[in-house]
């Protein structure tokens, strides 16, 4: 299954589920990301790391390892 | 003005998330007459004043940190989460008011139904709904009040509009609840699992679709999303109310570019660094000249007795020394407080997260970091935005190596004696290097003090990154402007009264025993006897006692115990070491050419009973590279015990800095004079 972290730059996905033993698990959720929400990957940093995600009408920034754990559908 | 804060008028407590609009709201109702303080024994702050008397409403108003859930993150999250349910100073609030930023609806609504479910009394101020207006939709205010059984308010702090209605709905909730009786809120059970969040967020989502609208007709909607198409930003699966603001996406695209990024990110950088100094040079020879006048009439009118001495070089000078720096600190937070305001800071910490987070270091050390090139103790205080506690740990254990202003009238004396006037250029580059060395420096520490783990920093905490973009905006300088004086201010009282302290005892070892020295005035006009009096005074001083006990020491070093007393007075400030050099070599301090007679004076300078030159390339190079790396400042020390909660770190970061300054510094004296360097 495709995780967050492979979105392409400007891809959209939809989040399937988050993966609950990732130990941000609650933080990415408390900030929005849950399932059913379309994100899309909108800004990569200069070390393609972290990853810039909309969603819910504004932006969050993760680390790669962190967007690992958002399971698209 | 002081605000007199009453205990026994309601408490009512800002709550919300970060860019919520609490504290423009908190400005708002208390007109910018307010104190910080800190939770007790915590870094954590929290604003509070009364509510201005125009609003004919009496009651306490607290602006609390901003926090997205009721369920703790990190400690200093835990701290401002714990003080909502009892604050400790003024326990349970009798009213909460929860900005909730009407654009950003479902996030900020999580928080809301935490604070509901805990029982406590809650009001919504709704923000930010010209946005919403913008991007073309409606919020019901009576549909969300009904739904979440609260009282719901649209305000705009900004323009203070709604607040008035606000007022009265808080005046009526509060004498109603004065009727039943203060409830004690329960705390949120932290194990509550991940179906339970999902299920609040379904909730949520359902009353978002109810009271948020569309008044436009159907057209319109059609045209929004061929736009959208049109910019290729937004999939139009994300339109209604959650597209983002246009702008930002625009402004991203070449603030967060793949290449250009990082390069406007160290431009930007290096112009907020290099008009720190400009900026702040004038004003701080200004505050120098000003005390240093200061002190010379306060001996005018003492007299030249001890007590005179004490209050002019003691309490004058140790205040100068504190209030040297405040221009600095000032401007620096004022610059960063513009940038944090447009929204700029949050990508900052991201662009440069990836390499930090390789040496234990996170994307939000950098602040801190890029701070310590002003002050360490400013810097210190703002490692509080990291979360993570290992690595909060660890920017505090390197923000001393970050070359610090205090450190500038060092290096300005050593390469003004290295390099002649006519070379400054070389001067300039060389100070530019030691810049890049202090950097390279703390990184490498970083580096290996993150191999070592837990040896060195006791800490283990999971490394995490999430951080919220927000939408570019316009700052308001007013509020940049406050809260830089309150930052300042709070420099002030952490740094000062150590600086106050240490300057005095400095004072009292280079002063006693021998503090009227009988010295032949003959020929000698009133200043040169007094100039010449202090000398002789501080040759048979207890600090050059302490410098002669420590001049084994000095020897590998190719100095002697006159530059060891120069060092220990620089524990009170770096900058002090100028100073005090200026003392031992009985430099007459005519103001304008101070610096040309000290180079004089140290050109001419031998080392006792070797008759050896005490100052040559060498041994001015090796003192630059103590300089780099010693922790030579107390108040630095204090802060960091302070903010770390004990004396372990500061013990580890002074033996570990100041032997390494030692190591290196004999190094580079014995190495240059191998290399044939006299
Ligand atoms: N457009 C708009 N901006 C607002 C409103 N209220 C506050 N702001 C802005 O939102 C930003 C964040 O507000 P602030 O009070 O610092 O949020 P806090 O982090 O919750 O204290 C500031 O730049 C405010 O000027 C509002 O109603 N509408
Ligand atoms: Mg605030």
């Amino acid at each position: 299954m495709k995780t967050a972290a492979e979105l392409k730059f400007g891809e959209t996905g939809i989040i399937g589920d988050i993966d609950a033993s990732h130990p941000s698990s609650r933080r990415i959720l408390e900030v929005g990301f849950t399932p059913g929400q379309v994100i899309q990957l909108i800004n990569i940093s200069a070390f393609n790391d972290p990853l810039a995600f909309s969603v819910r009408g504004t932006i969050i920034a993760i680390r790669k390892n962190e967007a690992s754990c958002i399971k698209l559908i | 003005m002081k605000t007199i804060i009453l205990e026994d008028i309601p408490l009512i407590t800002l709550v919300g998330p970060p860019n919520s609009g609490k504290t423009t709201l908190f400005n708002y109702l208390s007109g910018q007459n307010y104190k910080t303080v800190n939770y007790p024994g915590a870094t954590v702050e929290y604003s509070i004043s009364k509510i201005q008397k125009k609003f004919n409403f009496n009651a306490n108003i607290l602006d609390s940190p901003g926090i997205i859930s009721l369920i703790p993150n990190s400690p200093d999250e835990k701290v401002s989460v714990d003080s909502l349910y009892s604050h400790p100073r003024y326990g349970v609030p009798d009213l909460i008011i929860v900005t909730v930023d009407a654009s950003q609806l479902s996030r900020h609504l999580l928080l809301v139904r935490q604070l509901i479910e805990s029982k406590f009394n809650v009001i919504i101020a709704l923000t930010m709904t010209d946005i919403l207006q913008r991007k073309g939709f409606e919020i019901s205010s009576n549909l969300l009040s009904q739904k979440l059984r609260c009282d719901v308010v649209l305000i705009d702090g900004r323009s203070g509009e709604g607040v008035e209605n606000l007022i009265q709905i808080v005046d009526k909730n509060i004498e109603s609840s004065k009727l039943i009786g203060k409830k004690n809120p329960v705390v949120l059970d932290s194990n509550l699992d991940i179906k339970y969040l999902l299920n609040s967020y379904k909730e949520i989502e359902e009353i978002e679709k109810e009271v948020i609208s569309c008044p436009k007709n159907a057209g319109e909607k059609i045209n929004l999303k061929r736009a959208n198409r049109q910019l290729k930003v937004l999939n139009e699966a994300i339109s209604g109310n959650n597209q983002l603001d246009q702008s930002t996406l625009k402004i991203d695209k070449i603030l967060l570019h793949k290449f250009w990024g990082l390069g406007i990110f160290f431009l930007m950088m290096a112009v907020t660094f290099t008009s720190i100094f400009w900026l702040a040079q004038p004003v701080m020879d200004l505050v120098d000249s000003g005390f240093g006048l200061f002190s010379y009439e306060v001996i005018k009118i003492l007299g030249n007795t001890w007590y005179g001495n004490f209050i002019a070089n003691g309490i004058v000078g140790g205040t100068g020394a504190v209030l040297v720096f405040v221009p600095q600190i000032l401007i620096l937070f004022l610059i960063l407080g513009l940038l944090e305001d447009t929204g700029y800071l949050a990508r900052g910490a991201m662009l440069i997260d990836k390499p930090l987070s390789k040496i234990g270091l996170n994307g939000r050390s950098f602040v801190p970091m890029f701070s310590g090139f002003a002050c360490a103790i400013p810097a210190i205080l703002s490692t509080r935005t990291i979360p993570n506690k290992r690595e909060r740990l660890l920017t505090i254990f390197i923000i001393p190596l970050m070359s610090c202003s205090a450190r500038l009238p060092v290096y300005a004396l050593l390469l003004a004696f290295l390099f002649p006037a006519n070379k400054a250029w070389i001067a300039g580059l060389v100070l530019a290097g030691i810049y890049i060395l202090s950097i390279l420096s703390s990184v490498t520490v970083a580096g290996i003090v993150n191999k070592f783990k837990n040896k060195i920093i006791n800490a283990e905490d999971r490394s995490s990154f999430i951080l919220e973009l927000p939408a570019y905006r316009v700052p308001k300088f007013g509020m940049v402007i406050t809260n830089s004086y309150h930052s300042a201010k709070m420099y002030f009282r952490k740094a000062g009264p150590i600086i106050l302290v240490l300057s005095s005892v400095i004072w009292f070892l280079t002063y006693f025993p021998d503090y009227n020295p009988k010295v032949d005035t003959h020929n000698l006009s009133r200043d040169q006897a007094i100039e010449l009096q202090s000398s002789v005074r501080l040759q048979h001083s207890y600090a050059s006692d302490l410098g002669k006990f420590i001049e084994p020491v000095m020897t590998p070093l190719g100095m002697d115990w006159r530059v060891g007393v120069s060092l220990i007075s620089a524990f009170a400030a770096r900058e002090v070491f100028v100073s005090s050099l200026a003392m031992i070599f009985k430099v007459t301090d005519d103001k304008a050419t101070l610096q040309s007679s000290m180079i004089h004076e140290m050109r001419k300078a031998t080392i006792e009973g070797t008759g050896q030159k005490l100052f040559t390339p060498a041994t001015i190079a090796g003192l630059i590279v103590f300089f780099i790396f010693a922790l030579q400042c107390v108040s630095t020390l204090a802060v960091s015990r302070k903010e770390t909660g004990s004396w372990r770190m500061p013990a580890i970061q002074f033996l570990m800095f100041t032997s390494l300054a030692y190591i290196f510094t004999v190094v580079t004296v014995n190495g240059l004079r191998i290399l044939g360097v006299p």
